[in-house]
């Protein structure tokens, strides 16, 4: 099972991973020169979380062994996947009932903010044979896939 | 440094080349391409401003204006309005130093190689004078006198040197330039912080630098080099880096300023000066062409062919070139003079000598060239450079590539050139694109950049497009010395082009890509756009002509349209 490990201590607050993440994400194709960020329909699955001592908290899903969105998921949206490990998510079902947000023990779960309908999840760059770009793209090393 | 040096270089199109760069023993731009391949998203984009120390602000969907409230809109024109004005301060630099030269040579009564350059120019600017050095004088002061203008008066010799329906549009859109080093500051202040925030207003003012860049910059620069340099003949060259001779003191040159070399290049063939090289075991001197001045040699090489060997290769070839081992020094004036290029020199134990300030190197010696002392300083510079060939030649291994680039390279053209080669008008050409012979022309100008695909990767793809769709290709830039290197340039590369271009190509035994030589002549290919238009009869934007700097790298590069 692969996840991505955070090294706090490395990050610079770039928001690199961020810019990564709107662009593997968009629903137009383009390149990342043509990316809308002012689009909140861009908004990305990761962020920075500023410490307030001049550090930086990257904050990721973190694809849990014991997901509590996932526990606490009543429509069945929110699942962990046996084999791959990953928590997955199922607009179709999702019931709007944002349990996972409050649930989440990282804060990394939020509504998304055009349609409040659904949640913002990060899928492991599914769509990218499952290379995750935030890691590709960060400049510091602070976050890399790692076999757990 | 990087540890593996082999594995990690990016491509080129220049496959010999690529080849050459990967056995280096040290580190090269070519290397570090992949240790710089994260690359910052909003900084992509344009939209990180750090004008101010608010900043660095990014806009994203949660903070879609600066601290100070400016848009993406307003953070992405500042920016690119301050590239525009830097690169126009380049070349405007530039323009002014050839000029000077020019007004130097004229109150020297020294050699005019291009009368007739000088004649077309007079008439245009509309300077009657019998004597040639008085006429000179008169129109290089005509030139300067321009340049130093406040931005509030418009230059004088736009009008004269524009096309009109071009001159009418630029009027009526309110984008005639004032002076232009004016014009340069007004710029500077427009983008900085808490002025202007209007992205049409900032834009406009692009192109009021491009006017001011492409007519003075661009277009003046070649002409008034012509005047003293001699103008461009058509013929067969060699170009790579098999143009290097050890047997001679080999001095690579980089930068834009031919003028400045105007000296240093004829006393290096004196008498006298070859001695001191035969004493210290060469054979002479020989200049070995690098980046656009390089450019600028190969194109009036048919006036130094003595000392001038040829060019070898564009901005990012010039660490190949001096890892051959037979460069005993470089001598630079202006872009591009890669900070990478210390390191190596410093390795190979390669004289860097600077002789304009504002291209200073770290490592390099500053020999400002100035008019009153050039004597002086042309000697200091010639020992310090025989000294180097007689320290370091036994200490230092060679790495030739004797069989890299083409022998048989056509180069001199310029829109004098190639309409004597077509009969003394443009009316062979224009039947050809009215046939469909010739489908119509591309410019493809500009930098080398190591980004887009690689070194020369995109240029040299898109050139062999537009030649195998019979589109005529015109160079200007570090786009001809990375195609010149691939060999487009040479008739052979006939058989590359479409089936009616080729059948042009092989009657007037010409390749069917054309060099103008360095990015200062894409103002001589808005010459022959405008004379084109013309001939025909139309305004520029009728013409089935496109022009494309694939690879652009940086400021100059977007103010010379």
């Amino acid at each position: 099972m692969r996840r991505i490990i955070v090294e706090y201590e490395k990050c610079d607050g770039c928001k690199n991973c961020s810019v990564a993440c709107m662009q593997a994400h968009r629903k137009t194709p383009g390149t990342v020169y043509d990316l809308d960020l002012t689009n909140p329909e861009n908004e990305s699955r990761n962020f920075i979380y500023q410490a307030g001592d001049g550090t930086y908290r990257p904050i990721f899903c973190r694809h849990c062994d014991e997901p509590e969105c996932v526990m606490s998921c009543m429509s069945g949206a929110l699942k962990k996947d046996p084999d791959s490990g990953l928590v997955t998510y199922d607009e179709k079902r999702c019931g709007t009932c944002f349990m996972c947000v409050m649930n989440c023990p990282f804060g990394v779960l939020k509504a998304d903010r055009v349609t409040k309908t659904k949640i913002i999840k990060c899928d492991f760059c599914a769509q990218d044979g499952g290379e995750p770009n935030c890691v590709k793209s960060c400049p510091k090393g602070a976050i890399h896939v790692e076999e757990v | 440094m990087n540890q593996c040096y082999g594995c990690t270089t990016c491509e080129s199109a220049d496959k010999p080349l690529e080849g050459f760069i990967q056995q280096l023993p040290f580190e090269t731009s070519h290397h570090r391409v992949e240790g710089q391949s994260t690359k910052c998203g909003f900084g992509l984009q344009g939209v990180c401003c750090r004008l101010c120390s608010n900043g660095p602000c990014r806009i994203t969907p949660e903070a879609p204006r600066g601290i100070c409230g400016a848009t993406a809109d307003t953070i992405v024109a500042r920016n690119f309005l301050r590239a525009v004005a830097s690169g126009s301060g380049c070349y405007i630099h530039v323009v002014e130093n050839t000029a000077r030269n020019v007004k130097d040579v004229a109150q020297r009564k020294g050699e005019i190689k291009g009368v007739n350059a000088l004649n077309h120019l007079a008439e245009t600017f509309g300077i009657e004078e019998q004597d040639i050095h008085l006429r000179a004088e008169k129109v290089a002061d005509a030139v300067l006198s321009d340049l130093y203008l406040p931005e509030y008066e418009k230059m004088k010799l736009v009008k004269k040197m524009a096309y009109a329906p071009r001159y009418e549009n630029w009027e009526k859109l309110g984008i005639l330039p004032g002076g232009a080093k004016s014009e340069v500051c007004h710029g500077v202040v427009k983008c900085s912080t808490n002025l202007n925030s209007d992205p049409v207003d900032m834009l406009k003012d692009c192109l009021k630098l491009g006017i001011s860049t492409g007519i003075y910059g661009l277009t003046l620069t070649n002409l008034l080099n012509d005047i003293v340099l001699g103008e461009p003949e058509i013929r067969m060259a060699p170009v790579g880096m098999r143009v290097i001779d050890p047997d001679y003191i080999n001095i690579m040159i980089t930068g834009h300023q031919h003028s400045m070399f105007t000296y240093l290049q004829k006393r290096l063939t004196d008498e006298d000066i070859v001695k001191k090289a035969q004493a210290a075991g060469a054979k002479g001197f020989k200049l070995v062409g690098c980046t656009c001045v390089g450019q600028d040699l190969q194109l009036r090489g048919a006036h130094y062919e003595e000392i001038f060997d040829g060019h070898a290769g564009n901005n990012y070839t010039s660490e190949a070139i001096l890892a051959t081992g037979a460069i005993d020094a470089v001598i630079s004036e202006f872009n591009c003079t890669l900070p990478g290029i210390e390191p190596i020199c410093d390795r190979l134990h390669i004289k860097q000598i600077c002789i304009d300030s504002v291209a200073k190197k770290a490592n390099a010696e500053l020999e400002e060239f100035d008019f009153e002392n050039r004597e002086q300083v042309t000697e200091e510079i010639i020992d310090k450079i025989v000294k180097s060939y007689t320290e370091r030649r036994s200490n230092v291994e060679m790495h030739l590539m004797e069989e890299h680039g083409y022998d048989n390279t056509l180069t001199g053209v310029s829109e004098g050139s190639l309409k004597d080669f077509l009969g003394g008008n443009w009316k062979p050409l224009v039947d050809l694109i009215v046939s469909g012979d010739i489908k119509g022309v591309a410019g493809v100008v500009g930098c080398s950049n190591l980004t887009a695909g690689g070194h020369d990767v995109l240029t040299v793809e898109l050139t062999k497009e537009l030649i195998a769709r019979d589109i005529i290709v015109l160079t200007a830039g570090c786009s001809s010395g990375g195609i010149e290197n691939c060999g487009l340039m040479t008739p052979e590369a006939a058989k590359y082009a479409g089936p009616k271009l080729r059948a042009v190509c092989e009657k007037l035994g010409i390749p069917p890509v054309l060099n103008f030589g360095p990015c200062l002549a894409i103002g001589r290919l808005e010459i022959v756009a405008t004379e084109l238009a013309e001939t025909i009869g139309v305004d520029l934007p009728q013409l089935p002509l496109v022009l494309s700097a694939a690879q652009w790298l940086e400021g100059p590069a977007l103010a010379d349209g």
